[in-house]
């Protein structure tokens, strides 16, 4: 492996003048530095400032604001187990989950708990969620967006554990959980994504 | 930023803080030439590298209270937005990335000049792909955002002797490269 | 307020029908009698075919050539045999069952290395290591190195802490990172507050506490 005269590094690190260098070292310098302004100036590249400031100008992110609007009115509840980035919106939809509810008592058996499918496709005219534990049949599992505004979600009674599953939208589009963070390969060329069911911690809800 | 332009970041974050959601536009304007060029470097690709810079900022104006020292606010987005080049780049089969749709820009000379420097970017581009993210990212920090080796530290959370040793590995190999078509 | 759940109850995957009829319909007839037979090489083998039986109505639903839910339903019959043997080779009690095979092979799938899963399934002889699989996972797949992400869930399990505990940690592992600490950071930040993790604390994801716009009412006390 051929090494680069030190003298060299140290001219490109600022250390050393590069007119200590003599005529064949300062041309190695010169091509870095052209290769540098070449990288530097290729690139034209379309501004993502508005889509920038039109995500921060919401008063809270889409998916609190429509989750929270969900919880309120009497429909199926909309919510995603455990993702990463959104603990505290599981906490407080959990919280919100444990407060006594008539008539949504659900007994879940031993070992059971409830998967929350949630996605924004806007312009959708069906969502349907397909798994290993409806055959991937996108007739079984249909989402539900009865507010019109894009967001789809439906709650499914599963056995705790790891489920693969991934969205189909409009009978034909199959695509992964854009907003999930857990994938595995499915075998076929594509990805799946991961749900962690846990065993539900109340006994009614 | 040069000096005597505009506010400071400090005093822009500040203005933030305060609520001024608007003036964030401000820190996008400053940095997002820099975070886009270095994130299409480590991706390959301009709109994995949009949705990278794009997330990244709206995560930092969303933890903007979070960063400790704002008069170090370019090297802490450029932190954020590392990691999520990082994230992605874990998430593919192999770390070597394909230039598809990074097509060099010609820019107004003549056309044999231009000529000339597309394909002399291709070559600089193609020996770029091949180094490992860690040196890739080392060289793009160093000679195209012009980083000190402190900045460096701070961006990427890495020792500055590991750094210095992935920005000269990164120098021989890109050099090699280039001399190889001589 | 009243609210209505929508649930579906499922029958439990591993209903008594035979597998002919379950493939039937589901996926192409031609290569029913192939796949038919590995499920069944599977039942002998004592590993769990019915993820075999998934997979291939999967490839079915995904309209796959037939010949290439044959190759998907082969490897990971390989699959599954290599994380049976990776838990007999790690010193497993035998039997070890098929549950336990499925939650190996989901780890790998997940995409940790056959080391970190060696080294799992030795820190936790006769636990369930399920959570600790998906959580080092969960870092692996955000970009922590193999060995510190299971270095921190090990030493969290070492505290004591299982199950959704160990995701937490794993989350929050995450959120640092996130919020723009390396990678380093971000594992020794947690580290150090363990076994204390906390899941009500998390930073709010509309933004800092300095924020004049409206927000949304939360519905948490």
């Amino acid at each position: 492996m051929k090494f680069l005269d030190p003298r060299v590094h140290r001219v490109l690190d600022g250390e050393e003048p590069r007119e200590s260098l003599d005529l064949a070292l300062r041309r190695q310098v010169e091509r870095l530095d052209q290769a540098a302004a070449l990288l530097a100036s290729s690139l034209e590249q379309a501004s993502v400032a508005d889509r920038v400031m039109t995500a921060i100008r919401r008063p809270a992110p889409a998916h609190t604001h429509r989750f929270i609007h969900w919880l309120v009115t009497p429909r199926a509840i909309v919510l995603r187990v455990r993702p990463a980035w959104s603990l505290a919106l599981a906490a407080g939809l959990l919280a919100a989950l444990l407060l006594p509810l008539p008539e949504s008592r659900v007994a879940l058996r031993e070992g059971e708990g409830i998967a929350q499918f949630v996605a924004r496709f806007p312009g959708a005219h069906s969502v349907a969620v397909v798994g290993s534990f409806n055959d991937w049949q996108p007739e079984s599992t249909r989402l539900e967006d009865p507010d019109h505004d894009g967001v789809w979600g439906a709650s499914v009674v599963l056995p705790a554990g790891a489920h693969e599953y991934m969205f189909v939208v409009d009978g034909e589009r199959w695509i992964a959980d854009p907003l999930a963070e857990r994938f595995v390969q499915d075998d076929y060329g594509r990805e799946n994504s991961v749900v962690l069911v846990q065993p539900a911690r109340v006994s009614h809800l | 930023m040069k000096k005597g332009e505009g506010p400071s970041d400090a005093e822009v974050v500040a203005t933030i803080l305060a609520g001024e959601t608007e003036a964030f536009g401000i820190i996008i304007r400053r940095y997002e030439p820099g975070l886009l060029r270095y994130a299409t470097r480590m991706l390959g690709s301009r709109d994995a590298a949009a949705d990278a810079v794009a997330e990244g900022l709206v995560r930092a104006y969303r933890h903007l209270a979070s960063c400790r020292d704002p008069t170090r606010l370019r090297t802490w987005l450029y932190r954020i937005v590392a990691n999520r080049c990082k994230s992605e780049l874990a998430r593919r089969p192999t770390a070597s990335i394909s230039l598809d749709d990074a097509p060099p820009v010609p820019d107004p000379e003549s056309v044999e000049t231009t000529l000339e420097r597309a394909e002399q970017l291709a070559l600089v581009e193609r020996a770029l792909a091949q180094l490992s993210p860690d040196k890739r990212e080392a060289f793009v920090l160093k000679h195209v955002e012009g980083m000190s080796y402190e900045e460096m530290a701070a961006a990427t959370g890495e020792r500055i002797p590991t750094l210095k040793m992935r920005v000269h590995r990164a120098r021989e190999a890109l050099l090699r490269a280039l001399e190889e078509v001589e | 307020m009243r609210l209505q759940l929508l649930l579906l109850c499922l029958a439990s995957p591993m209903a008594a029908q035979s597998v002919r009829a379950r493939l039937e319909g589901r996926v192409p007839a031609e290569v029913i009698p192939t796949i038919d037979s590995l499920v069944q090489t599977a039942a002998a083998e004592s590993l769990p075919a019915e993820l075999l039986v998934q997979k291939a109505i999967e490839g079915g639903a995904k309209h796959v050539a037939p010949e290439y839910i044959v190759v998907a339903v082969r490897v990971n019959l390989d699959q599954l045999r290599r994380a049976r043997n990776m838990l007999v080779d790690g010193g497993d009690k035998p039997p070890t069952t098929a549950e336990e095979v499925a939650t190996l092979n989901t780890a790998l799938k997940r995409g940790l290395a056959p080391p970190t899963v060696a080294r799992i399934v030795e820190a936790l002889p006769a636990e369930p290591r399920s959570a600790a699989f998906h959580a080092v996972a969960d870092l692996v797949g955000h970009g922590f190195d193999q060995d510190s992400a299971a270095d921190l869930i090990l030493a969290a399990a070492s505290m004591g802490l299982r199950g959704e505990r160990l995701l937490d940690v794993a989350d929050k592992a995450i959120l640092e990172l996130q919020s723009g600490r390396g990678y380093t950071e971000a594992l020794g930040t947690v580290q150090s507050q363990l076994p204390q993790v906390s899941t009500t604390k998390v930073p709010d994801p509309s933004g800092q506490a300095v924020r004049p716009v409206q927000q949304a009412p939360r519905s948490r006390p």
